[in-house]
């Protein structure tokens, strides 16, 4: 049982983060039918300058959780610059271009920011300073979860929440909804479609910007090339629940994460990955457009 | 008789100095084929340098039975076709035994020669080749490839007493091959092994199989692969609360290794051949520092003082059996037991195979450094 319960917490502290870098993949995709691969390149970005914040400042003598704070707010509104900057450059100029250019420029967007994160890191894997935060760890029927898992969790599912709640109720909500049904529509409506479009570049990227610190407060490491991988598994998120629908983005990235932690811990560690992504497919035969996804299906 | 080595030179040059003793015995003359120039041209200098410093530290002691040794110096360019050629000089001017080469390639090439010529050979080269023919002047001065994995075995099995161990390794080729090894060798120790699993390197996400390892209740959990994936499996163990403990392939270390377990990185073992600065041994560390004072730098590699206790061996083989005849060295080589080298205690098996490796198990300490925990450093 409590084995059950631990990967359980291993599976939702992953699953958080993964549905948080999901949520920039998703709401880009709502409102423009791309998929920005830079996205993923974006979060680390994050966790980088992040570091530097952590690391930088540690002589200060900032009581750590109040450097932690700093970091993050620092780490959000950097990002969220480098979003709206990223559609500047190499989206808006290709709106009207075929797709596929667009496709093609966000994966040079990709590239570009993470060997950008080499330059300017380095290619080594680089620390985050130990004892920022609080190293309690509670121990209940036989699992254990640590105050990271524990803020992981938590800020994910306030951040999620309070996102579903602006879109959902809110006239700007409303309006971002608008312009992912129809942007001529919403246009003819009054709704200023390119301040939408820049407004999912600001959410999208503070979320992943807060996912990507997450990665590097738990894990304490960071490399430049991260990016793909939790980016990758991020977009998978994404389409399982249903690319386009921001509660889709939440259950794809919580059932990510729990799929992985049960298939290591269950069937086969050395068939992890094939074990996840199988059932992902099983999951696309019989829903195609992703768990969630009816409503994005109906517009083409 | 004082002679004076010239550095530089392709081979040294004697100088015979006035009043010494009455009758002038001949030197007895041991060869050092290595790649002096190319790739290797740092190893093979390594190798030149310390025989050298040996050969010196002898003589000015009296040399051995009275003579002095005299070192011959040929430079096989880490080339088989070269290596032959020096086999053949080597020879020709009738040295007793024979230091190097730094590659496997040529030793192999040069052994046949030697074999015929009855000369001794002792070289850090590991391949198999060179053991498949059981040449009885062979002698494989560092550790075969399979060492690692024995000494784990062995740390693991008999001196730690772990009952249940459980391999973790990533899907590289290197990692599977010593995890593989690892199994087996604990097997063969009569250690039992309760689970063999698998992390995708670089995923960071290992809390799902540390937690199903956990619910096997090991003693030790082993793990193959490499560093930045070892210092986060050891703060995800000690994070989910999993008491086994941690013990990492040559691959773990690393700074980065202490810096990612933070405070986790107290406790984990990692096992490696020490640089040669590290190498616990008072032999070792005199020679490091005497190396050090002649040359103004380290030993360039473990291979150096592997060459280097092959010199020593053969110098104490010509001690003891009073001879410079290749059948006796060789008889007496082939029977030392426990010789106390710069680099552990070996011996040599029939075919001049290595036995007894050079690797030790260290302990990460709660600042990152390593102390070494067995052998005993007191040990020799």
């Amino acid at each position: 049982m409590g084995t059950f319960i631990q990967q359980v917490i291993n599976g939702l502290t992953v699953g958080g983060i993964y549905a948080l870098i999901a949520l920039g993949y998703t709401m880009v995709y709502g409102v423009l039918r791309l998929i920005n691969f830079a996205h993923g390149d974006l979060c680390i970005l994050g966790a980088f300058v992040g570091l530097t914040m952590l690391s930088g400042a540690l002589g200060g003598g900032h009581p750590g959780p109040a450097l932690v704070l700093l970091a993050f707010v620092v780490a959000v509104i950097a990002i969220s610059v480098a979003g709206v900057a990223l559609e500047f450059v190499a989206y808006r100029p290709l709106r009207k271009a075929d797709r596929l250019a667009a496709v093609v420029s966000a994966l040079g967007a990709s590239m570009l920011i993470e060997n950008g994160i080499m330059l300017i890191w380095g290619p080594e894997v680089r620390v985050f300073p130990s004892g920022l935060l609080p190293a309690t760890t509670w121990h209940v029927a036989g699992a254990s979860i640590s105050f990271v898992e524990v803020m992981i969790i938590i800020v994910s599912v306030v951040l999620m929440a309070a996102l579903y709640g602006f879109v959902n109720h809110t006239r700007f909500g409303t309006a971002i909804r608008a312009a992912a049904i129809d942007q001529d529509a919403a246009r003819l409506m009054g709704i200023n479609v390119n301040r939408v479009i820049s407004s999912v570049f600001v959410i999208g990227p503070a979320l992943g910007a807060v996912g990507g610190l997450f990665i590097g407060l738990y894990y304490r490491e960071a490399y430049f090339t991260m990016g793909w991988t939790y980016g990758l598994n991020a977009f998978i998120a994404a389409i399982i629940g249903g690319i386009g629908n921001i509660p889709g983005a939440m259950l794809g990235g919580v059932l990510l994460g729990l799929f992985n932690a049960f298939a290591a811990g269950y069937v086969s560690s050395s068939w992890q990955n094939a074990i996840t992504f199988a059932l992902l497919i099983a999951i696309l035969l019989i829903r195609p457009s992703g768990l969630l996804g009816e409503r994005v299906a109906e517009k083409v | 008789m004082i002679k004076k080595f010239m550095i530089g030179g392709a081979s040294a040059i004697a100088i015979l100095a006035s009043g010494c003793i009455a009758q002038a015995a001949p030197p007895i003359r041991i060869g050092v084929q290595a790649p002096i120039t190319g790739t290797y041209a740092d190893e093979g200098q390594g190798i030149e340098k310390a025989v050298k410093l040996l050969a010196e530290q002898q003589n000015a002691k009296g040399g051995l039975l009275g003579r002095k040794i005299e070192i011959k110096v040929c430079d096989d360019e880490g080339k088989a076709a070269q290596a032959a050629i020096c086999a053949r000089q080597l020879a020709d001017a009738h040295v007793v035994a024979v230091v190097g080469s730094y590659t496997s390639g040529a030793a192999l090439a040069a052994q046949p020669i030697y074999a015929r010529a009855n000369i001794i050979q002792t070289s850090d080269g590991t391949s198999n080749k060179l053991i498949a023919r059981g040449y009885k002047t062979w002698f494989g001065n560092a550790a075969p490839n399979s060492a690692e994995a024995k000494f784990t075995a062995h740390y693991m099995v008999d001196v730690r007493h772990f009952k249940r161990t459980a391999v973790l390794t990533d899907h590289s080729s290197f990692a599977t091959g010593l995890a593989d090894s690892v199994v087996k060798d604990v097997k063969a120790d009569h250690g039992k092994i309760i689970d063999k699993a698998f992390i995708n390197a670089g995923s960071q996400n290992f809390t799902p199989v540390l937690t199903k390892l956990k619910s096997l209740h090991p003693d030790a959990i082993y793990f193959s692969g490499y560093y930045s994936d070892g210092g986060l499996i050891r703060a995800q163990m000690v994070q989910l609360g999993i008491k086994a403990a941690f013990v990492g392939g040559d691959a773990n270390q690393n700074v980065a290794f202490g810096k990612i377990a933070g405070a986790a990185a107290k406790g984990a073992v990692i096992i490696n051949v020490p640089a040669p600065q590290d190498l616990p041994y008072p032999v070792a560390k005199q020679f490091v520092a005497a190396y050090q004072a002649k040359y103004h730098a380290l030993p360039p590699s473990v291979f150096t003082l592997t060459n280097a206790d092959g010199m020593r061996a053969v110098m104490q083989a010509i001690e003891a059996t009073h001879s410079v005849k290749p059948a006796k060295l060789e008889n007496y080589l082939h029977h030392l037991k426990n010789f106390q080298g710069l680099t552990g205690t070996f011996a040599w098996n029939g075919r001049g195979k290595r036995i007894g490796s050079p690797f030790t198990a260290f302990e990460v300490g709660a600042d990152g450094g390593y102390t070494i925990v067995y052998p005993a450093p007191s040990a020799g």
